[in-house]
């Protein structure tokens, strides 16, 4: 009995610090932010109003509002699948060799090791029209006659974006789901050969099932990094030209930076916040099941 | 049929290696074209004579080396404190057992999902009303933000494999909480001590956001600020001193990854087979 209550209240004081970082660092800003909101806060320092809805309504009858999240939907879409697919590939193929082995994982992981803002300037130099070497290679060879705006054409900045961020995150991929694909036991594929199992059903019935509840867990997480992140868009092209790249992050920064309200800022992120919130319940509700089948 | 998968294999891993390798092999080399070179040599890739023109200029004309030590420092401590305040809650965690522990994971799991954007308003204010902004407490609190929930996820993971056979015996023996925690837990979880006390370095050493709105002054900026002052403050491009400073952070890094690449690999997700 008594070795019950000290077990639990040590545990009580461990937990405390994490407790108060959450309290102090997650929820009291979720809730100041919850009520700047519904006020005309503003950096300037004016005199604090309560608007109401106000700030709601206004976001969300700004057109740019709905291209942020457009732009946020692409950018993620094409991020997150080609990250998978291509770090799948990448880690089935890892998984297959037997030479080399380490020099290939330590080639592939090379971008990772890129700080974002050197991601940045080193593609922003690659693509660049005038010093960059893509450009110059192509206009080179004749395969262009002028140099491609990578980042400056509004028709292909938010591809070329996307495409700089599937670089930088398919080794994340790779790495994971390799080492998810190593703890696959050899005998069990054994067994589905002398069973005359094809390629592709020891794929989909035993690769899969292994593979699919961290490449899930995998997914939710690189979802939500790649719906909120910031730094990769604003450091390339700052979400222009004019608001070709505008991400719901950068527009929320824009509105609380660049155009001083704080009040409205806060309204798109609570906006994004509840969005995410709803594809994290979506995530969860269905790692449950996978978990579930797993474990049957 | 066998040969064939495995000639694939390598041909797919040979390409994926140049489009992940090229880029720094790129940079490398543009960071050794000379003043001029550098702009108007552009269709080649090697320079027509190395140079060390645009280092030099970096560190002689930027604060580069100040950044680099500043993010340092920074990183440093809030790994330091970061990993205190998680390995306690973590090894807390995985004690309460069951159901309780996979709620608290859920848990610090959607802590994930609040958006920088959304806390850096917040942190703004809140720092500047501590008194903190524009200093290195004000952006550890900052830190400590995606630090501490990154830190303990992980770690629950490595915690859940100490035997509590083990933990009993030394309680029977006359060994406090405390005690089996520092003495017991902490020994048998070193190596996933390690793993996640580099990523949690990694993630303060590449932070952005944070330390663009809290730090303002020049001379207390980190490496990713300070070299995005750089890139915005010149009226031209200093593509050299830019691919310069990429080479000098990114090489360390690399030769890093590549010492620790078996520690880590897996790391981030030893914990999803639970």
């Amino acid at each position: 009995m008594i070795k019950k209550f000290v077990n639990r209240h040590m545990c009580g004081v461990f937990i405390a610090p994490a407790f108060l970082v959450t309290i102090l660092l997650l929820a009291y800003p979720i809730c100041i932010s919850v009520f700047y909101s519904f006020t005309n806060k503003s950096l300037l320092g004016k005199p604090l109003k309560f608007t109401g809805f106000g700030n709601y309504q206004s976001v969300l009858s700004n057109p740019e509002f709905y291209q942020a999240l457009w732009n946020t939907m692409v950018y993620t879409v094409i991020s997150l699948s080609l990250q998978l697919m291509l770090g799948f590939i990448l880690a089935l193929a890892l998984n297959r060799i037997t030479r080399f082995k380490g020099l290939f994982r330590t080639l592939i992981l090379i971008p990772w090791a890129f700080p974002m803002i050197i991601v940045t300037f080193t593609w922003s130099y690659l693509l660049n029209d005038l010093y960059g070497i893509v450009n110059g290679k192509l206009l080179q060879w004749g395969l262009i006659a002028q140099p491609i705006q990578f980042l400056a054409d509004p028709r292909y900045a938010m591809v070329t974006v996307s495409l700089v961020n599937v670089w930088f995150g398919v080794p994340l991929f790779a790495v994971n789901i390799l080492a998810s694909l190593q703890t696959i036991p050899r005998d069990l594929y054994e067994a589905a050969m002398i069973d005359g199992a094809s390629a592709w059903m020891r794929f989909r019935f035993i690769t899969l099932p292994f593979v699919r509840v961290i490449a899930g867990l995998l997914i939710i997480l690189r979802t939500i990094w790649i719906f909120n992140s910031f730094d990769l868009i604003f450091l390339m092209t700052g979400g222009g030209p004019g608001t070709a790249t505008v991400t719901v992050p950068i527009f929320a920064y824009r509105m609380g930076w660049t155009l001083y309200s704080l009040g409205r800022s806060s309204a798109v992120t609570i906006l994004l916040l509840l969005f995410l919130a709803g594809a994290c319940f979506l995530y969860f509700r269905i790692l449950d099941r996978w978990e579930r089948e797993v474990s049957q | 049929m066998k040969s064939k998968g495995l000639i694939a294999s390598y041909l797919i891993l040979t390409i994926a290696a140049v489009l992940a390798a090229g880029p720094l092999v790129i940079v490398i080399c543009a960071s050794l074209k000379g003043q001029y070179e550098i702009v108007s040599n552009t269709a080649s890739l090697l320079p027509e004579e190395i140079s060390f023109y645009w280092y030099r200029d970096l560190l002689e004309k930027t604060d580069f080396l100040t950044y680099v030590r500043n993010s340092l420092v920074y990183s440093s401590l809030s790994t330091i404190l970061g990993m205190v305040i998680s390995s306690l809650a973590a090894y807390a965690i995985t004690r309460l057992g069951g159901r309780k522990q996979k709620r608290f994971t859920r848990v610090i799991v959607m802590t994930y999902m609040f958006p920088p954007i959304l806390l850096a308003i917040p942190y703004f204010i809140l720092v500047s009303n501590l008194g903190l902004a524009n200093s290195l407490p004000g952006l550890l609190l900052a830190y400590m933000s995606f630090t501490v929930p990154f830190c303990t996820y992980l770690l629950v993971s490595y915690f859940r494999t100490v035997p509590r056979e083990i933990e009993d015996a030394a309680m029977i023996d006359g060994l406090t909480r405390p005690g089996v925690f520092l003495h017991i837990a902490l020994p048998l979880v070193a190596p996933g001590l390690v793993a996640t006390a580099i990523f949690a370095f990694i993630n303060a050493w590449n932070e952005f956001l944070y330390s663009l709105l809290i730090i303002s002054s020049g001379s207390r900026q980190t490496v990713s600020v300070g070299l995005y002052s750089l890139k915005g403050g010149m009226e031209t491009l200093q593509w050299g001193d830019m691919m310069a400073a990429s080479v000098i952070v990114v090489i360390p890094s690399i030769l890093f990854f590549s010492l620790i690449q078996k520690r880590i690999a897996g790391g981030l997700t030893a914990g999803a087979d639970r």
